[in-house]
C-alpha cells in the first residue's frame, strides 16, 4: 500500500480502525538537551500571551497588556497635542504606577505556564524526555520574565516614540532620548524577574489554577496592606522601613538605585536608607524564590 | 547488546514499602513482556529505568548507558507511554505531538513531518486538529502512543497500553504494539497486570512479583508441550483414570479430562485400547501447553504484596 492510497482509506468503524500505513525511521540529528530548554522557552512565551490557544486564553494577557498601554497612548497623546507639555507619566513613575497590572498579569499567567502540566500529569512526558527537572523549571520562569518584560517594556516603548514623533526637530529628540534607553529597557527587567520569581514560585506548588492565582494575589495585597498599615500605626523608624514588606517598593528601590530619579509617590526616599538595601532584599526574595522552584521541580512526583 | 540490565536493583517508598527487591536481570532487544500484579513494580521499574526515579540502592543500565548517571542521553533514544493520563486538553494532537518530538531533541521541520506519519500510523486522521480534551479514551491512547514513537526511539517502554479500552480497542491497540515492535524493530517492553495481552503481542517474558524476579525467558518456553496428554470424555472420566492408573501410567481426572503423563509413546495406545473397551465416547485428545496463568498460580502466593 503506497502512502498516498493509505491517506485517503476509508475509515471502516466509529471508533475508526488503525491501518498499516508504513514506517520510516529517522536519522537526521538528535539536537538534544539545550535545544529542548529553547523549545519550551519560546512555547511557553508564546503561551503566557495566549498564542496558538483558544480566544478564551488571549483574553487575560492581551486585556491586561492594552490596559498596560493606555495611559501611555493617552499620555502620547497629549504630548502630540500639546507639545512640551507636563506628562503625568515617565520613564520613572510609569511601572510602580501600573503596578497593579503587573501584579495581576502575574498571578493570571504564571500558573497558566505551570498549572496545566501539573494538573494533566504532562509533566511525567517532559521528565522522560532529554530535559532535566531544572531545566523545565527554568525554561518555564524565564519564559515568565520574558513575558513581563513585555509587558512592561512595551509602553515605555510607546512614550518613547511618541516624545520623539511629537517634538519638533525629530533628529535632536532621538538624541535626547538615546540617554533614556538603559533606563527603557533596565527598568522593565527590574520588575520582571523579581515578580516571575516570585509568581513562579507560588503557582509551581499547586495543580490549582484558582488557588495558585488567589495565592499570588494575596500575598501582594497582604503585603502591601500589612506595609501600609504599620506605616501609618508605627511611629519613627519602624513607619520608615514598614513599607520595605511590599516587593513593589523593594522593585522601585532598586530601579532608584540603578537607572533613574526618585520618585514622589513611592516610599523609597522616606525609607531613609542607602538604594542598595533595596537592591540587595530584591535580589535576595528572587534568588529564593527561583530556589524555591527548582526545589519544587526536583520534587514533584512524575 | 543487552538491552536492559539491573543490578541487585531496589527501591523503598519510605521505610514500610518495597517495591523492587533487589533486582537483577538482563533483557536483550525483543517485545518484552514485563507482568505482574497491580503493584508488582512495573512502573517503578519503567520510570527508574526512564530516570524518573532514583533507586534506592543497586544500579541499572539502557543500552549500556548508566540511568543515574547519562538519563538525558537514555531519553532521547526511549519512548514511554505512562500509565496514567498526560494529555493537556486544550492542545490538539498534531501540536502536542510536535511539541513533544521537539522535547526529545528533533528539529521544528522533522517534528512536524514525523508528527503527521506517527499520527496516520496509530489512525488519527481529520480529530487530530481537534483539542485533545474533546476525544475518546481509545483515541486518547494512541495519541500517548504516537507521542512515544514520534522521535523514533531504539526503546519503546509502554505502561499498560491497553488501559481503559475496550475489547475492539483493546485488540487494535495489541496490532499496532505488536507491528511497532516487530516491524519497525522498535524494542519494546510492555508492561501489563493481562496475561493474555503479553501472550499475544510478546516474544520474551519478564514475570516480577513483589518487586522480585520470577520469570525471565522466552514466551515459547511457557506455552511449549508439557508432555501432558489431555484425554476429554462425555462421561466416565474417574472410572478411566483409575483403569489407567491400573495399567501403570500416571493418570488423575480433572473434571471431565484425564490427564496422563506421557514420557513416551507407550500411554497413547493403552489409552485408545481403554477407552474402546470401556466403551466411552472420546471428545478430544490433546497434548497440554503450559499456560502463563501456571505460572502465578502456583509461585505467587498473593496479589497484595507490595
Amino acid at each position: 500500500m503506497t502512502r498516498r492510497e493509505a491517506a485517503v482509506a476509508p475509515r471502516e468503524s466509529a471508533t475508526g480502525a488503525i491501518y498499516d500505513l508504513g514506517y520510516q525511521g529517522y536519522d537526521g540529528p538528535r539536537l538534544g538537551r539545550r535545544a529542548a530548554v529553547a523549545t519550551l522557552f519560546w512555547a511557553s512565551l508564546r503561551a503566557a500571551f495566549g498564542l496558538g490557544r483558544s480566544g478564551r486564553s488571549k483574553l487575560v494577557p492581551w486585556g491586561l497588556t492594552a490596559i498596560m498601554l493606555v495611559p501611555a497612548a493617552v499620555a502620547g497623546a497629549i504630548q502630540a497635542i500639546a507639545p512640551g507639555g507636563l506628562s503625568p507619566f515617565n520613564y520613572d513613575n510609569y511601572l510602580w504606577d501600573l503596578q497593579p497590572i503587573l501584579a495581576l498579569f502575574v498571578a493570571a499567567q504564571a500558573p497558566e505556564l505551570v498549572s496545566s502540566d501539573q494538573r494533566n500529569k504532562v509533566l511525567s512526558l517532559y521528565f522522560s524526555h532529554a530535559l532535566a527537572r531544572s531545566d523545565y523549571a527554568l525554561a518555564k520562569f524565564g519564559a515568565m520574565a520574558a513575558s513581563l518584560f513585555i509587558v512592561a517594556l512595551s509602553p515605555l516603548l510607546v512614550i518613547l516614540f511618541a516624545s520623539i514623533l511629537a517634538s519638533s526637530d525629530v533628529t535632536a529628540a532621538v538624541g535626547d532620548q538615546l540617554g533614556n534607553l538603559p533606563q527603557i529597557l533596565l527598568a522593565p527587567l527590574i520588575y520582571a524577574i523579581p515578580l516571575a520569581a516570585l509568581g513562579m514560585a507560588i503557582a509551581s506548588f499547586t495543580p490549582r489554577r484558582a488557588y495558585a492565582t488567589g495565592a499570588i494575589i494575596a500575598v501582594f495585597l497582604v503585603t502591601a496592606a500589612v506595609g501600609g498599615i504599620l506605616s501609618e500605626a508605627g511611629r519613627g523608624r519602624m513607619s520608615q522601613v514598614a513599607p520595605l514588606l511590599n516587593p513593589f517598593v523593594l522593585l522601585d528601590g532598586t530601579r532608584n538605585w540603578l537607572v533613574g530619579k526618585s520618585i514622589p509617590d513611592s516610599p523609597v526616599s522616606a525609607a531613609n536608607l542607602e538604594l542598595a538595601v533595596f537592591g540587595a532584599l530584591t535580589a535576595a526574595f528572587t534568588l529564593i524564590g527561583i530556589a524555591a522552584v527548582l526545589w519544587r521541580y526536583r520534587r514533584i512526583a512524575a | 547488546m543487552a538491552l536492559i540490565s539491573t543490578r541487585s536493583l531496589t527501591k523503598r517508598y519510605g521505610s514500610s514499602v518495597t517495591a523492587l527487591d533487589a533486582l537483577t536481570l538482563d533483557v536483550e532487544p525483543g517485545i518484552i513482556g514485563l507482568v505482574g500484579a497491580n503493584g508488582a513494580g512495573k512502573s517503578t521499574l519503567l520510570k527508574i529505568l526512564l530516570g524518573l526515579l532514583k533507586p534506592t540502592s543497586g544500579s541499572a543500565t539502557v543500552m549500556e548507558m548508566d540511568v543515574a548517571t547519562r538519563g538525558p542521553e537514555i531519553r532521547q533514544y526511549v519512548g514511554y507511554l505512562p500509565e496514567h493520563d498526560c494529555l493537556p486538553p486544550d492542545v490538539s494532537a498534531t501540536d502536542f505531538v510536535s511539541h513533544m518530538g521537539r522535547m526529545a531533541g528533533l528539529p521544528p521541520a522533522a517534528a512536524r513531518e514525523r508528527t503527521a506519519e506517527v499520527l496516520r500510523h496509530v489512525g488519527l486522521y481529520e480529530e487530530r486538529y481537534r483539542p485533545i480534551g474533546g476525544y475518546s479514551t481509545g483515541m486518547k491512547q494512541r495519541v500517548k502512543l504516537a507521542q512515544a514513537i514520534v522521535h523514533d526511539p531504539k526503546l519503546l517502554l509502554l505502561d499498560e497500553p491497553t488501559n481503559g479500552l475496550d475489547p475492539a480497542g483493546r485488540d487494535e491497540m495489541l496490532d499496532l504494539v505488536h507491528r511497532t515492535g516487530t516491524e519497525f524493530g522498535i524494542a519494546t517492553v510492555v508492561a501489563s497486570h493481562l496475561l493474555g495481552e503479553i501472550e499475544r503481542v510478546c516474544t520474551f517474558l519478564l514475570a516480577i512479583d513483589a518487586g522480585k524476579l520470577l520469570q525471565s525467558a522466552p514466551i515459547s518456553s511457557f506455552v511449549e508441550r508439557t508432555g501432558t496428554l489431555g484425554v476429554e470424555v462425555e462421561e466416565g472420566a474417574d472410572a478411566l483414570a483409575e483403569r489407567l492408573v491400573a495399567a501403570g501410567l500416571t493418570a488423575r481426572a480433572d473434571g471431565r479430562s484425564v490427564l496422563v503423563d506421557c514420557p513416551d509413546e507407550r500411554p497413547y495406545d493403552i489409552v485408545r485400547d481403554a477407552i474402546d473397551e470401556m466403551g466411552l465416547s472420546l471428545t478430544r485428545l490433546e497434548q497440554r501447553r503450559h499456560r502463563l496463568e501456571d505460572l502465578f498460580r502456583t509461585e505467587a502466593p498473593s496479589d497484595d504484596a507490595a
